[in-house]
């Protein structure tokens, strides 16, 4: 039979051609004979109109691509092949694109990995001068947040969905009818944007008596204020940890809840960097209240309560800075702290000695007058441009919120427009909120959630707009990082929801044009790096403007403002009662990642309590409470804590205790941003909301409140770390800096004991040839780099799909995190020293989860991973029992697939989405069991490059195998015929762990064991380098450097050694541990 | 008429037989006939079934329907449901295997192990204590299948050949695990059924209607209790005690090996296979009495199952509890003697220190688990004791109370051995505590509901007495006695 050959495609343009009259005709002869002979769909070809189609969608496609508009999605649900692949993409190999996170006052660079047009991963952007691609959990777990499925999604008045037009629509006919701007109030976040600040220009001359206001829970901006005050010009500080000696925290969690914690982390791990003895390294006084990482790090500690701390600081002031008219004042002030002299003393001593060298660092919680104070002493301890430079920045708008809420009750603000943030949550209680908000005629909000600013039915203002807001991977705009590098914001992927900017928002009420993000972040950046269409594109690849960094200012202080700030100070008030100290959760932040599943599954870097917040007490406190810890039941990691009543001026707060040693006495410790009434399916019931207690006039501190016991202990808190001390065994090993000067090896001296054995006696023949790899794998962890900031946990939990388990699973031990954060205490229960440990998969060579396994599922490969078979597991959990460092991870349920609450629900009797589980399941056994929204997002993060576990497998670690092998694919395809397949850290081909990556501080450093060049080589060789329980010949790929402390002997809290005890203490007695009795807990006794 | 032979009186050899207080007593106490015993035996069988049997399987049934529900569940929902948790991962499920193994042993000792040492007195209690075996490997086989993440994978524990070319790794206890208690289950029911034969046939001549002729004649194999059938059966019966032995042995030395082979403190234990098996014949003894002691009394076997036997199995559990509480010594001496902080910390801190005595005296806090620690020392340590008093060993209800005593004192072993070890080990951040959920308690009463259900058939469907061995220890099937034969005096 003879053949008819296949038709044409005939161009798009161009004369047509016809090859019989059949097909002209477009009979059904013809059809039917195309359609026969080819295969199924082939008809789609030769339908015209399904074809142009395609054309179509292909075209835009290449258009956007040309444009470097990344933000497109490719259609999901239609699948046609590339007939021609748009330029630099190749299916399954991931992008990366510049962006930035905007903080409050500053910005973190990242670097995007978008998967198929998806962002999965978030990375520092290390390229950055002043960076080095560390980021800090909440930048980790920013990609969550994009896929939240209880983001904001509508746009709706008055709580009704009125599509997007409509929304737009009204914010032009505001900007129509607004006049002068009389009567119109914007209420904004914080932001370093320029563009911000260049359309809020523009509208204000627009609009000349619109009022602008901005509100931060949680205002890390004083430093800039104060700054600006003492230096009569606008500047703001930019502080240069690694070149100071010694530095004083005052209440400062620089390390852990101050802006850019992530910067000022690299800058100190970097000061306290120890390559050999002669290396000298930082010392760390802090003065605090509760126990923080900057706590935790420091090398001297003096816990005040709040009322104490500016006394304390005073008394500082005493002793270092020049006799002036103040000192009267100074005098008055500082009496309070007068015990403390012990500890003040020698520390000014050690700051005026290291003068230039010394750097004072006041916290957001504190006072102008406080901040003024350590402005002057870092005068006069010559700090400025050594170890603190002064910005300049742009004056800021008034934060005058309590104005704003008269203004609004006074009925002289018709129209508020409330750009982001959530006011009706967390502003100070006596302002009332949302009664103000209410008062207005017409409110537009902005928020990225429906949350309690958003329409409330119970009380709202006539009319009220909710606008759905752009997540930042969704989104145009610019920020400036901490030193004012310009960074652009670029989107990865078009709003989800179709979400808006603020920027967009601004710029319809201004009538500006142009409207669009995109055009407005051009716009910007013309006026500050040019018209240049190179260098915009240069400024979008690299991720930052280069040399747009602020210079130093030189800036002359003058003393009056500190005068005046000291005058108006009030000298704490002996008030009865305790004091409270309301704060920045280092994971909830103010509440705005209430709804973010991995930061609420992040155990606190201190308490290391996940899912709540809690009424933090001191020990000795909760004892004279009688709300005592020892009273409480315990089961695992699930505590049942008193619950008590903290009222403060007639408002009260009921939440459970947590006794947190090495808290100031007669404090309390109130974390913001839980309790949300008004949230997501994850955040829903997280916590109380210590909101409640905040008044204008005691925003951070607050002192007179009364504690009372409920008598009810049946809420359920849960920890990650149940147990609280070493117990003297040699985990964690530190020493002094003078010890270690004088025996650099001394970690490898506090083994419990020799190895009875050197070898196995009967060696494996398999364990020589195991290890004839290319590469040899290892992992080297500083202690004395990291600082405990949890960025590795949420960067691993992003890269290697890592599910969430809630609350009730992580009260059973069950969560699932690849690294954990082992912190101990030591020493006594009030005032303790405490140390952190990352502790992941170990990498034995002589791994004994390998032999006890019955299926083979986890193995060794010839580069010294142990690797583990998803799917050959089938669960025994032997090698979790036979870990010695516990490290392994067993998928007790379907964590990925089904809801949080219904876990313990058969999916035999159970619904989802009105739909009985074990039907879907059967229907489509590749769907999970969560609802449709949450399980087509929830694929969305995930990492297609790790495959996601199902229940009854156990996981663990694998040091990113999947960017190894990556690695040595790009390799093995550069190499072609040369053979050069091995990866080397001369040519930057060693990839980044996950937790590496993230690490701020560069106290995770993984490389090739086999090159002596590289830094994990240099590292291990390092004498501080030691391995826990080297003792059972496991021959752990993964060492520890260990910790030094820099304490000085004039403290009046000197020890010769640090405060764990050592391995002869451990060794001594027939059955001793003597940890026991100092043990601050009793937890983990029944 | 013949006259009879005047024999004279000198002539006469006298047999006399031993005075009374040698007199062993009889190893069965029935005077009546071999009739009596097939009687009696097969009369549990064909007699009416008794109300406390028909009340004792509906509440068995029940629980082994709760177990069986409960399976259901896990399977669809995972092993969550369970009380396992970081950094317990084995938890009641391996326990209950352990115990439960541990209770399969008396019925392979007392049937291979006696039998090749001539313990004749064996025959009243093999059958029953056989059939316990089976059913205890079959509850405790269903724990290591359904206590793993992904069931329905558990055949990859077998060395099935298939096209990946992944074999098990052979390497790992759990795999050696597999073969022991499979060859030991699969041994076990052979042995069981080759003694079974004779009797299988007894009730198939005996049986009346014809359902129960043909299924007791299907599995009696055609036995005519011809010569040549002793003969073969003898021999078969012989070899296979004889491939029984080492598996009492091994099989509990591999289970113990589930743990010795690891590098736990606690676990890593060389003294595990010997102590193990101890505790499995203890185990498995204290189960065949806390049987026995009430049936034999229910079913009117007093006379087969005697006293005496009750006494010997005292004795047997008395010198096995002594050789565990031997071990528990020995463990803590070698803690001590080791050196090992690690390990001293395990016995003293997580098991023995007491909140009354020991903590005080060595400075440290109550163990977690003491409670546990020492309700394995009382039962495993302190009851087996009181058998070395005959009051006790011949006071049913004593011996009754005390072996269902040693049950829990075994069970609390393997609770001490699997949680206490796991719970605080190398690294104190580690450390937690483990504690069962609803499910995992009734589990394992569910499988007593298995245990039993089966064990009620057994006993209305099997005679639980060898009919056949029994009779040949009565004393009147010894030639020499004057019941059994011509002279007087001989015994068995």
């Amino acid at each position: 039979m003879k053949t008819i050959p296949p038709p044409c495609h005939e161009p798009e343009t161009g004369p047509k051609y016809w090859r019989g009259l059949d097909q002209v005709a477009e009979t059904p002869e013809f059809r039917q004979w195309v359609e026969r002979e080819f295969p199924a769909g082939a008809g789609e070809w030769t339908d015209p109109v399904s074809r142009r189609h395609f054309v179509r969608i292909m075209s835009a496609s290449f258009l956007l691509a040309g444009l470097g508009a990344t933000g497109c999605r490719r259609p999901v649900e239609k699948i046609y092949p590339f007939a021609k692949m748009p330029e630099n993409y190749v299916h399954g190999v991931p992008q990366y694109f510049a962006t930035a996170m905007p903080s409050r006052r500053g910005a973190t660079a990242l670097i995007v990995k978008s998967s198929d047009g998806r962002p999965t991963k978030i990375e520092g952007n290390p390229d950055l001068p002043d960076g080095n691609g560390g980021t800090d959990p909440l930048a980790q777990a920013a990609v969550l947040g994009l896929y939240d499925p209880d983001r904001a999604m509508r746009f709706a008045l008055n709580g009704e969905a009125r599509g997007r037009q409509a929304a737009l629509d009204a914010l032009t006919k505001l900007s129509e009818t607004a006049g002068d701007g009389s009567g119109l109030a914007f209420l904004l976040e914080q932001s370093s944007s320029p563009s911000r600040a260049r359309l809020q220009a523009a509208i204000a001359g627009k609009f000349p008596k619109a009022r602008w206001h901005v509100y931060e829970a949680v205002d890390l901006d004083l430093g800039r204020q104060t700054a600006s005050l003492a230096y009569k010009t606008p500047v703001e500080p930019y502080f240069k940890l690694d070149q100071a000696r010694v530095i004083l925290s005052v209440d400062c969690d620089f390390i852990g809840s101050e802006e850019n914690a992530h910067g000022n982390i690299r800058r100190f791990a970097q000061g306290r960097a120890l390559e050999g003895k002669e290396d000298s390294m930082s010392r760390l006084y802090a003065v605090e209240s509760l126990f923080t990482l900057t706590g935790l790090n420091a090398d001297h500690r003096l816990r005040l309560p709040p009322s104490l701390i500016v006394p304390a600081l005073a008394r500082l002031a005493l002793k270092i800075l020049a006799p002036s008219d103040m000192d009267g004042k100074l005098r008055d002030l500082s009496a309070a702290a007068q015990a403390h002299d012990s500890w003040i003393e020698p520390c000014a001593q050690d700051l005026k000695t290291n003068a230039g060298r010394s750097l004072v660092l006041a916290g957001y919680r504190l006072p102008p007058a406080a901040h003024l104070l350590a402005i002057a002493i870092n005068e006069a301890l010559g700090a400025v441009n050594h170890t603190v430079e002064y910005h300049t920045a742009p004056a800021a708008i008034d934060p005058d919120l309590a104005g704003l809420a008269a203004a609004l009750k006074g009925g002289q603000v018709q129209t508020l427009v409330i750009l982001g943030g959530n006011p009706a949550y967390n502003a100070p209680a006596d302002l009332d909120w949302p009664q103000a908000q209410a008062k207005a005629k017409t409110v537009v909000r902005l928020g990225s959630h429906e949350d309690e600013t958003a329409w409330n039915a119970a009380l709202h203002a006539d009319a009220q707009w909710d606008l759905p807001q752009a997540h930042f991977l969704e989104s145009w705009g610019d920020a400036r990082t901490a030193d004012g590098t310009l960074a652009p914001i670029q989107p990865l992927i078009d709003p989800i929801f179709g979400g808006i900017t603020e920027l967009e928002v601004l710029a319809l009420i201004g009538g500006l044009t142009p409207s669009t993000p995109y055009e407005i972040a051009r716009e910007t950046f013309r006026s500050i790096g040019g018209d240049s269409e190179n260098a915009w594109r240069k400024y979008l690849h690299d991720g930052y403007l280069a040399g747009s960094a602020a210079p130093a200012a030189s800036v002359r202080h003058d003393p009056s403002a500190l005068a005046g700030a000291l005058a108006q100070l009030k000298s704490a008030p002996s008030q009865g009662g305790l004091e409270i100290v309301f704060y920045r959760d280092a994971k909830m932040d103010d509440g705005r990642y209430n709804n973010n599943g991995w930061l609420q599954e992040l155990p606190d870097p201190i308490t290391k309590l996940t899912w709540d917040n809690a009424v933090l007490l001191s020990p000795a406190t909760a004892r004279r409470l009688n709300v005592d810890y020892r009273k409480r039941g315990a089961q695992n990691q699930k505590f049942f804590e008193h619950t008590v009543e903290v009222t403060l001026n007639n408002r009260s707060i009921k939440g459970p205790v947590w006794v947190q040693p090495g808290m100031a006495d007669d404090t309390i410790g109130l974390a913001l941003g839980y309790g949300r009434q008004r949230t997501g399916r994850v955040g829903r019931g997280a916590g109380f909301d210590a909101c409640k207690l905040r008044t204008s006039d005691n925003l951070y501190y607050a002192a007179g409140a009364v504690l009372r016991d409920t008598g009810d202990t049946s809420y359920e808190l849960a920890t990650t770390q149940s147990h609280w001390s070493m117990e003297g065994r040699p985990v964690v090993r530190e020493a002094n800096l003078e010890q270690y000067r004088k025996d650099p090896a001394f970690a490898q001296k506090m083994k419990p004991e020799k190895p009875p054995v050197e070898s196995p006696l009967y060696p494996n023949p398999l364990d020589t040839t195991k290890l004839n790899g290319l590469h040899q794998w290892g992992l080297s962890i500083d202690l004395n780099r990291c600082v405990g900031c949890s960025a590795c946990m949420v960067a691993c939990q992003s890269e290697n799909n890592i599910p969430i388990v809630g609350k009730e699973m992580v009260g059973k031990s069950r969560e699932m995190h690849w690294i954990r954060l082992d912190r101990y205490y030591a020493g006594p229960v009030e005032d303790p020293q405490a140390v952190t440990q990352p502790m992941l998969c170990q990498h034995c060579e002589a791994a004994p989860c390998e032999s006890v396994c019955p299926v083979n599922a986890t193995s060794h490969d010839d580069e010294g991973l142990n690797v583990m078979t998803y799917n050959r597991c089938v669960g025994t959990r032997y090698c979790s029992n036979n870990c010695p460092y516990k490290v392994r991870r067993f998928n007790f349920f379907d964590y990925n697939r089904r809801p949080l609450d219904h876990l313990y629900k058969s999916p035999l009797v159970t619904e989802t989405d009105g739909q009985w589980e074990l039907l879907r399941w059967l229907k489509n056994p590749d769907k999970g069991n969560l609802p449709e929204d949450q399980w087509q997002l929830s694929r969305l993060v995930k990492n297609p490059d790790v495959s996601v576990r199902m229940r009854g497998v156990m996981e663990k670690c694998s040091l990113c195998l999947q960017r190894i092998e990556q690695a040595k694919i790009a390799a093995k395809v550069k190499a072609r015929d040369s053979g050069h397949i091995r990866l080397s850290e001369k040519e930057n081909t060693v990839p980044k762990t996950a937790c590496q990556q993230a690490c701020p501080a560069e106290a995770i450093v993984f490389g090739d064991t086999s090159d002596a060049g590289s830094a994990v080589s240099k590292a291990k060789k390092q004498e501080r380098t030691y391995t826990v329980l080297e003792f059972l010949l496991t021959k752990p790929r993964c060492t520890y450097l260990a910790r030094v402390r820099n304490p000085n002997p004039l403290m009046p809290d000197y020890r010769e050694h640090p405060m764990p005890r050592t391995t002869e203490e451990f060794n001594s007695g027939p059955f001793s541990s003597p940890e026991s009795e100092t043990e601050p807990s009793g937890k983990g006794a029944l | 008429m013949a006259a009879q032979p005047v024999l004279d009186e000198r002539s006469l050899i006298k047999v006399q037989a031993p005075p009374a207080s040698l007199e062993r007593e009889p190893l069965v106490g029935s005077q009546h006939g071999p009739g009596w015993l097939s009687d009696r035996i097969a009369g549990v069988i064909e007699g009416e079934t008794p109300g406390w049997w028909k009340i004792s399987f509906a509440i068995s049934v029940t629980m082994m329907t709760v177990c069986f529900a409960l399976i259901l569940y896990l399977m669809s929902t995972g092993v969550g449901i369970w009380g396992l948790q970081h950094p317990v991962m084995w938890g009641y499920a391996i326990i209950n295997f352990v115990w439960w193994i541990g209770i399969g042993h008396a019925g392979t000792l007392i049937s291979a192990i006696l039998f090749l040492l001539r313990q004749r007195w064996r025959t009243s209690i093999n059958r029953a204590a056989e059939a316990m075996t089976i059913f205890a490997v079959m509850c405790a086989g269903i724990f290591p299948l359904i206590h793993i993440g992904r069931i329905w994978y558990g055949w990859w524990l077998f060395p099935v050949p298939n096209s990946n070319g992944i074999w098990p790794q052979f390497r790992s206890p759990l795999m050696w695990d597999v073969f022991a208690v499979s060859t030991y289950f699969t041994v076990s029911v052979l042995f069981w059924y080759m003694g079974l034969i004779p009797d299988l046939a007894v009730m198939r001549d005996r049986a009346k209607t014809k359902i129960r002729k043909f299924s007791y004649g299907l599995f009696a194999l055609g036995w005519t209790g011809s010569n040549r059938h002793w003969s073969n059966y003898e021999k078969a019966y012989l070899i296979l005690a004889g491939l029984s032995t080492p598996l009492v042995l091994s099989v509990h030395s591999i289970v113990s090996l589930d743990f010795s082979v690891s590098q736990l403190p606690g676990w890593h234990t060389t003294i595990f296979p010997p102590y193990f098996v101890a505790g499995a014949v203890y185990s498995g003894f204290g189960m065949v009495l806390t049987l026995l002691v009430p049936l034999r009394r229910m079913l009117k076997l007093e006379e087969i199952i005697t006293v005496r036997h009750v006494e010997l199995m005292c004795k047997v559990t008395l010198a096995t509890g002594s050789i565990v509480g031997y071990a528990y010594g020995m463990e803590f001496f070698i803690a001590w003697y080791s050196g090992n902080p690690y390990e001293r910390f395990l016995f003293l801190q997580n098991r023995a220190a007491d909140p009354f005595i020991l903590g005080p005296l060595f400075h440290v806090p109550p163990a977690p688990y003491w409670w546990a620690f020492w309700t394995m020392v009382t039962c495993n340590v302190v009851v087996p004791q009181f058998f070395w008093f005959k009051k006790v060993r011949t006071s049913m209800l004593a011996v009754f109370f005390l072996s269902i005593l040693v049950n829990v004192g075994m069970w609390f072993e393997r609770f001490v051995i699997v949680i206490t070890s796991l719970h605080r080990e190398f690294l104190p951040s580690n450390w937690g505590y483990y504690g069962p959920t609803w499910v995992d308690i009734l589990q394992f009463l569910g499988t007593f509901g298995l245990f039993f259900t089966f064990f009620l058939l057994f006993l209305r469907y099997i005679p639980l007495i060898a009919i056949a061995e029994v009779k040949g220890v009565t004393p009147q099937a010894d030639p020499h006695h004057p019941l059994g034969g011509a002279k007087v005096g001989g015994k068995h």
